[in-house]
């Protein structure tokens, strides 16, 4: 037996992995199994987004971490040698990813962007950032099964095909780990989901005082957009809730428009705004390494640049 | 009292690296540094150690040119070093690293608690402490944002996303910390003094008891390019004028 394996924490995670996962299977001439967790549910629905066979993890006790699985998994792996193994790079899935490949004594491109299949040489070729995002690293991996962590939304959920036939099969519970989960506490705040918006005005160190974010906020309301910010405003000052923070350690944004204020323009945070339509910096220090990275720029004091802005654009748009 | 060991990576410093003219990395005038998450490991190990007492060594695995991460590291706390180093040790890819990590701390360091960052700000992969845990076959939680010793078990913060999963193991442990789990300290001067006194291990490529072959290979490593306009106004009104008139020929102010 061999396979395109997938492991993530819900189904729309699932269906996304195997966007890619049934078009490598196809390629590799294979099959795609999908793990489930303690949800018998989704198994038909699973069938229906490209799995031909489900492997169903029995729920775990309300102490156990979700890594209490690795030791079914490896079984599993060991029995069935598969060809792929992605997995969904949430925080768990990338602990969870790393001690399974350290186990099966193989490779894992962690976050990885794109895969392309070189059918010549018969190697999967993924792409992953590496320095802070400044550079594209594409890797290969020697051993089986080649191993992935995919970020959430990364691929588009695979579309959902009535009539799909399937096995499904149910795994041996996991035995009890030695980590136990004393508490699950939910995030205090909800904050306002930033990832789609088409405008977002971001708050960079430049900001002196915890006060003046009502004028990024002046601006972003001036423009039908939201507020973001760089790290140094929501890890370090805790002005801004983190759901906020663009970078790579962060959130990444796609807007039309982005306007970094007092925003210095580390390759980390630019490489959370890559994908924006236009983006502009209103810094004081010319050298500022975000003019390098933004279509238009205005060299000049924020708290004197933003008022004049927020009156322009209520012209504009009036 | 707690023994424990930090991990660290001596790296090249992102804020250098420059984009050559066809595509390539140009790194011809990079500095090194020592990786972000691990000076934030360091500190946690030592905050430890002054609450709890006990030993902090502070291990890296590289090539013998990063002699100067050792003197870093050293002026954040640890009471020694170890260095497992050999020429070819330049790039390492994550399963490598670990298991040469593996290989030094089982045979030749006693341990109570292994501390490393999430993840290296070089490659990030954030793979070498969990991998490290399972072929030590200890207890790992990552992304710990707040670390308790409470008798012979571990108590973590670890920050997934619906929030915070408290979750305990026993000693011995490994965690991974981000960054928000302390504000790593500012060498002093006498701090960079006194480290130069601490002890060096030194570890060579032959003391280890197997030769690591890589599991993954880096097929090229190319400059992710990014082109903009990169138009400049300055603060004067007409500028201003110009600056809004631009974006609204862009048709993003709707």
């Amino acid at each position: 037996m061999a396979g395109v394996w997938i492991f993530a924490e819900n189904l729309q995670q699932t269906a996304e992995l195997l966007s890619i996962g049934s078009d490598l299977a196809s390629k590799l001439m294979t099959t795609t199994s999908a793990f489930l967790i303690g949800n018998t549910d989704s198994a038909d629905d699973c069938i229906a987004f490209g799995a031909d066979e489900i492997m169903e993890l029995p729920a775990l006790a309300g102490d156990q971490p979700l890594d209490a699985y690795i030791p079914v998994i490896v079984a599993e792996a060991q029995t069935a040698d598969p060809d792929v193994f992605l997995i969904a790079a949430t925080v768990r899935g990338k602990d969870i990813a790393a001690r399974l490949a350290a186990r099966l004594k193989t490779g894992l491109c962690s976050d990885c962007i794109g895969v392309t299949f070189d059918e010549g040489n018969n190697v999967l070729e993924m792409d992953r950032l590496a320095y802070g995002g400044a550079a594209i690293q594409k890797v290969a991996c020697m051993t089986r099964p080649v191993m992935a962590t995919i970020p959430p939304g990364t691929y588009k959920p695979a579309p959902q095909q009535s009539g799909r036939q399937g096995t499904i099969r149910e795994l041996q519970a996991p035995q009890p780990s030695p980590s136990t989960v004393l508490e699950r506490r939910p995030k205090e705040t909800q904050v306002k989901d930033i990832t789609e918006s088409r405008i977002v005005v971001c708050a960079g160190r430049g900001i002196e005082r915890k006060e003046d974010l009502s004028l990024v906020q002046e601006l972003a309301t001036a423009l039908g957009g939201e507020i973001g910010c760089t790290r140094p405003i929501s890890e370090e000052a805790h002005w801004l809730p983190e759901e906020l923070c663009i970078g790579l350690s962060g959130i990444s944004v796609k807007p039309d428009l982005y306007i970094g204020l007092g925003v210095s323009g580390q390759v980390q945070h630019v490489t959370g705004i890559r994908d924006a339509k236009v983006i502009c910096a209103v810094n004081k220090d010319e050298n500022a390494p975000l003019f390098g990275a933004a279509d238009y720029g205005i060299v000049g004091d924020l708290y004197d640049v933003v008022p004049k802005l927020i009156e322009a654009v209520k012209k504009a748009k009036a | 009292m707690p023994n424990i060991i930090a991990c660290f990576k001596w790296v090249i410093d992102e804020a250098y690296i420059r984009a050559g003219s066809s595509g390539e990395l140009d790194m011809r005038s990079v500095n090194y540094k020592l990786s972000d998450y691990d000076r934030n490991a360091i500190e946690e190990a030592a905050r430890i150690k002054e609450e709890h007492g006990g030993t902090v060594i502070a291990l890296t695995v590289g090539i013998p040119g990063g002699t100067k991460g050792l003197k870093d590291a050293l002026s954040r706390g640890p009471d020694k070093a170890c260095f497992i180093s050999d020429p070819s040790f330049e790039n390492l890819e994550p399963s490598q690293t670990a298991a040469i990590l593996a290989d030094v701390i089982g045979r030749k360091l006693d341990y109570d608690l292994i501390i490393c960052g999430e993840g290296s700000s070089d490659l990030y992969a954030r793979q070498v402490g969990p991998r490290l845990a399972e072929t030590l076959g200890i207890p790992c939680i990552s992304f710990v944002q707040k670390l308790t010793i409470d008798g012979n078990r571990i108590i973590a913060e670890r920050k997934v996303e619906e929030g915070i999963e408290v979750t305990a193991a026993p000693m011995p442990a490994l965690v991974t910390v981000v960054p928000d789990i302390n504000n790593p300290r500012i060498p002093g001067v006498k701090d960079t003094l006194t480290a130069s006194k601490k002890e060096v291990i030194t570890i060579t490529k032959d003391d280890l008891s197997s030769a690591y072959e890589p599991t993954l290979r880096t097929v090229s490593m190319t400059a992710a390019s990014m082109e903009r306009n990169c138009v400049k106004f300055t603060a004067e009104p007409s500028d201003i004028t110009a600056f809004i008139e631009a974006l609204a020929k862009e048709g993003v102010l709707r």
